[in-house]
């Protein structure tokens, strides 16, 4: 398997935010999303996952229910809300801005200086 | 995000508090275990499987505490849980409690009643408008004025808006029910609108109702309306009398108006002051002088136009206008006041110090005790500041509750304080518990309580987990940080107790001072009462001299009563009249330079009532009467100063203006020992006794000015016995003659040096109480430290012991660290008793402030109290059993 990545800075609530826009999920499912995604590259602390999820319920962007688990417990299912889609393209755009910045600066070679 | 749904969410939180609780609970627990059953699925055992869960998990109490937090209520959520913690182990330990408690309310309820003192007495403007720009003008900063000084300064000077006189008057109220003798002052129209009070019912006195024979009216202070006419509105514009003439009263004072605020404070009516003849007079002072301040006149221009106006004066009236002084009024009123209450506020605040101190000790050994569970909590991922947080929230719940108590303690003792304060500290009756009083507790205490809960808190959220949980059952090692921080706090504790000590010290040795001053005449068994005629048909100058005399003449056949005479003011009681007189065969002095003295007038019998020994020549008889040749004692002081190296028995002396009257001429018959006039520390200065049955103003059948304010005797009688039993005999011989006599102030002589000993013995006692608070908290500091420290050290001592160390030895051990520290408080303690003895040499009488007595045996004192309280300590230590020591280790 190979070496697993930490978390940048900041990007957990935009994952969790892109988790639960593919469907409604509890932080178990969350975790599992998006290491399935990642191919299991990102390692997340788990314990930061509902810090994180609080918060971002706490601002209004997502929207947490209790719901009935595949394993037929009682589980906290989060979705995003209408606040929560524009919040989540607004993190993507300036994600890949600055993906795209930082990008052409490390691909600069002496000459274009 | 909004505000509003911040608030929404904010709110469900708080309301919602423990179902949130519950459901982060449940689902992180259901994180887990779904973790848990992936892992089983995988082939993982379920014990290893929940384990692993858990452990990738992470810190599951750090994760609950981060969520508290990103909802924002973490800071009130973590305070009540505080409290609630706080509350439970308080509970745990009751006796700690309850000791801590009660320590903390005795520091903030003393130091909150002495507050309440300070503000009402001393920092609280006077109860006038604007108060901070009235002045008080009167010779030498005391003295009165005279009624042509008075006007001319008034007329002459341009740094006052207003300008108002008073003059002292008690008159007799009669035709009520019972006749009685009321302070009042006579004021100028002007002065009550210049002090700006508003009367409760009616009006004050108006444009010309100071003119004579327009001066009837009487406005009545709010006690005098509800004593005397039980608070009836229909009292107004009725005439009440007094001394015999009518007065209508057309005004009442609102209730805590009080007027003067110094000199006649007990003050409770005011007639208008018709000057009268007067007007042309600069000799015959007893007027004070009040003014307000023009706005935008500084003190330092009125004092130098006042200055410009007397020295003028002074070339014109040679001796009648020396050393004015314009003193703002309420220096006037707290000056002499404010050192020792400032010094009581010092020694409280320090008495406050010690128990933050003491109940620092106590959190300091309960928190060794708890270190375990500090750790647990370390452990479980709480932070150090979550930790200081939860234990400063203790001392504050520990503060609070003994600020509750302190606030009881203060109710009492601020009546207390009232109860026992000399008669003249000004406004100690307004002294209540206030809500400024309330504040300075509220803020006293959450001072105290960071004060003493800081130090712990910090050194007990300091524990080394891995250490204190290892060490298992053993409670956590004492580290030497740790130790120092205690015996610091015992240095201080000492030192400040010593301070406290010698202040006490001081005093005592001050009071025992005062306590030997011979006054000159003995004050034990003697009783006085003052009898006035004004308003009584004895008042008529024909009876007057016959009734003093008969009235004389049947105290002494009382049972009981051994001598009796009578004076016009009772030493050290009354006022203190003085005036000039003239030396037959001398050159005669330039105005301003005549030889003066105190005169008092007596009655036969009156130096034998007091014990007040003749050094040489003969008392007055029954025969030195009008018919005779005028007599006069005086005292050894006015022969030192004015006949020294001569006899001055046989020479005569005259105190009239006017040395062609032959009956003027007074002659000197005997010489009495020195007696104290008006303050019981005073130097001896002259004073002449004259007849009182020779003098025509006190007879009444003069018809000059002065007559009018000789209408009344002060009876003094000495008794075989406790003297206060011949009061009722003595008041009922007085009514015998007249019911219409009003008779004031029946006191015993002891009860008066008693009084004009109040403050200091109002000081000392304070201070005592205050020094033997410090001794005991102190005390018990070091009782604690030691009997800790050695109860810590007995695995040490068990191995010494083992080793061949004797009891002698263990003894050692233990007293070189009370030597220690005692010795370095002594330093401090003496250190700053030096520093600070100097503030309260204002208070001290017959003894320095840095008293090598006092000082000595305080410390000696404080040491062997030191030494007795690790006498427990040390006795247990040296009976430690070597081998019990070592085993239960």
């Amino acid at each position: 398997m190979e070496k697993q990545l930490d978390l940048l800075q900041g990007t957990l609530d935009m994952l969790i935010l892109k988790a639960i826009s593919l469907s409604p999920l509890h932080g178990y499912g969350i975790l599992l999303r998006i290491q399935q995604i990642s191919k299991e590259r990102l390692e997340i602390q788990q314990g930061s996952l509902y810090p994180a999820l609080y918060r971002l319920e706490h601002h209004g962007w997502i929207k947490s229910e209790w719901g009935e688990s595949e394993s037929k417990r009682r589980a906290r299912y989060y979705r995003l809300t209408t606040a929560g889609k524009r919040r989540l393209q607004l993190e993507a755009e300036r994600w890949n801005q600055m993906t795209a910045v930082i990008a052409g600066i490390l691909q600069t070679t002496p000459e274009e200086v | 995000m909004n505000m509003w749904t911040r608030l929404r969410s904010w709110t469900a939180a708080m309301l919602c508090r423990t179902r949130k609780e519950r459901e982060m609970d449940e689902e992180m627990r259901f994180h887990i275990e779904a973790h848990a059953a992936d892992l089983v699925g995988r082939g993982v055992a379920q014990q290893e499987a929940l384990r692993q869960a858990r452990v990738e998990f992470g810190g599951i109490e750090t994760a609950k505490e981060e969520c508290r937090e990103a909802v924002g209520v973490s800071c009130l959520e973590t305070l009540f849980q505080d409290v609630r913690h706080g509350s439970r182990a308080m509970l745990r330990a009751p006796v700690f409690t309850a000791i801590a408690v009660i320590v903390l309310a005795l520091g903030i309820g003393a130091n909150t009643a002495i507050f309440s003192v300070v503000d009402a007495v001393l920092l609280r403007p006077l109860a006038y408008r604007d108060s901070d720009r009235l002045v008080t003008i009167l010779m030498n900063g005391e003295g009165p004025v005279s009624v042509a000084n008075y006007i001319d300064w008034r007329d002459q000077s341009h740094s006052f808006a207003a300008m108002g006189a008073a003059d002292y008057w008690s008159p007799n109220l009669t035709g009520v029910d019972a006749p009685e003798h009321i302070a009042g002052l006579k004021v100028t129209q002007s002065l009550f609108p210049m002090l700006g009070i508003d009367p409760l019912l009616g009006r004050v006195f108006v444009e010309g109702e100071d003119k004579n024979g327009a001066d009837r009216e009487v406005i009545l202070s709010y006690r005098l309306w509800q004593r005397r006419f039980s608070g009836d509105r229909k009292v107004l514009g009725k005439p009440i009398v007094l001394d015999g003439n009518a007065y209508i009263v057309v005004g009442v004072m609102p209730v805590g108006f009080h007027f003067a605020p110094f000199w006649a404070t007990k003050a409770e009516l005011w007639v208008p002051n018709a000057f009268g003849a007067r007007i042309h007079s600069r000799g015959g002072n007893s007027l004070r002088i009040f003014a307000r301040l023009k706005d935008g006149v500084s003190l330092t221009q009125a004092r130098a136009e006042i200055a410009s106006i007397t020295a003028r004066l002074e070339q014109q009236f040679p001796g009648t206008n020396r050393e004015v002084m314009l003193t703002p009024l309420k220096e006037k009123v707290v000056g002499p006041i404010e050192t020792p209450l400032l010094v009581l506020l010092g020694a409280v605040a320090f008495v406050l110090l010690i128990t933050c101190a003491n109940v620092a000790h106590m959190l300091l050994a309960r928190a060794s005790t708890r270190q375990k569970e500090v750790a647990v909590r370390a452990a479980l991922g709480a932070r150090r500041g979550r930790l200081i947080r939860q234990f400063l929230t203790e001392s504050i719940l520990l503060g609070a509750l003994g600020g509750a108590a302190g606030l009881l303690l203060a109710m009492i003792a601020t009546r207390a304080l009232i109860a026992i304060s000399p008669a003249n500290i000004p406004r100690v009756q307004t002294v209540s518990i206030d809500l400024r009083a309330a504040l300075f507790l509220f803020s006293a205490t959450i001072l105290t309580s960071v004060g003493f809960g800081l130090a712990p808190a910090l050194q007990a959220s300091s524990v080394n987990v891995n250490d204190t949980l290892k060490e298992g059952g053993r409670g956590g090692s004492e580290g030497v940080h740790r130790n120092r921080l205690r015996s610091l706090l015992v240095v201080s504790e000492f030192a400040l107790a010593l301070m406290l000590l010698i202040g006490a010290g001081l005093m005592i040795r001050t009071f025992a001072a005062l306590e030997a001053v011979d006054p000159g005449f003995n004050p034990h068994n003697v009783i006085s009462m003052i009898v006035s005629v004004s308003g009584s048909k004895e008042e008529d100058p024909g009876r007057r001299e016959i009734f003093y005399r008969q009235l004389i003449e049947r105290l002494r056949s009382l049972p009981g009563v051994q001598a009796a005479g009578a004076i016009n003011h009772l030493p050290l009681a009354g006022d203190l009249w003085g005036w000039h007189f003239e030396i037959e065969g001398r050159p005669k002095p330039r105005p301003g330079e005549k030889p003066g003295a105190v005169y008092r007038m007596v009655t036969p019998g009156y130096f034998s009532a007091m014990r007040l020994p003749l050094i040489r020549g003969r008392d007055m008889t029954e025969a030195d009467n009008v018919t005779a040749p005028g007599v006069v004692i005086v005292n050894e002081q006015a022969a030192r100063q004015y006949w020294p190296g001569e006899d001055p028995i046989g020479k005569r002396i005259c105190f009239d203006d006017d040395t062609t009257n032959p009956a003027a001429w007074l002659t000197i018959i005997g010489i009495a020992k020195d007696a104290k006039q008006d303050s019981w520390t005073d130097k001896a200065t002259p004073e002449a006794y004259l007849a009182a049955f020779q003098n025509h103003d006190y007879l009444g059948d003069s018809r000059t000015e002065a007559s009018k304010h000789m209408n009344y005797i002060t009876l003094v009688t000495r008794t075989a016995g406790d003297p206060a039993l011949v009061a009722s005999a003595m008041k009922e011989a007085a009514r015998s003659f007249d019911r219409n006599l009003a008779i004031t102030q029946v006191v015993t002589m002891d009860g008066v040096v008693a009084e004009a000993n109040a403050q200091p013995r109002f000081e000392m006692l304070l201070l005592t109480i205050f020094a033997a608070v410090a001794l005991v908290l102190a005390a018990v500091g070091i009782y604690g430290v030691i009997s800790y420290s050695a109860s810590r050290r007995t695995h040490e001592i068990g191995v010494r012991m083992s080793l061949g160390a004797t009891r002698g030895d263990v003894l050692l051990l233990v007293v070189r660290q009370v030597v220690w520290l005692a010795v370095a408080g002594t330093v401090a303690g003496i250190a700053g008793a030096l520093l600070l003895s100097r503030l309260m040499a204002k208070l001290l009488y017959g003894v320095q402030p840095t008293d090598p007595a006092t000082f000595g045996a305080v410390a000696v004192g404080l040491g062997v109290v030191a030494m007795l309280a690790c006498y427990f300590p040390a006795r247990r230590a040296m009976r430690i059993d070597p081998m019990a020591a070592l085993r239960y280790e």
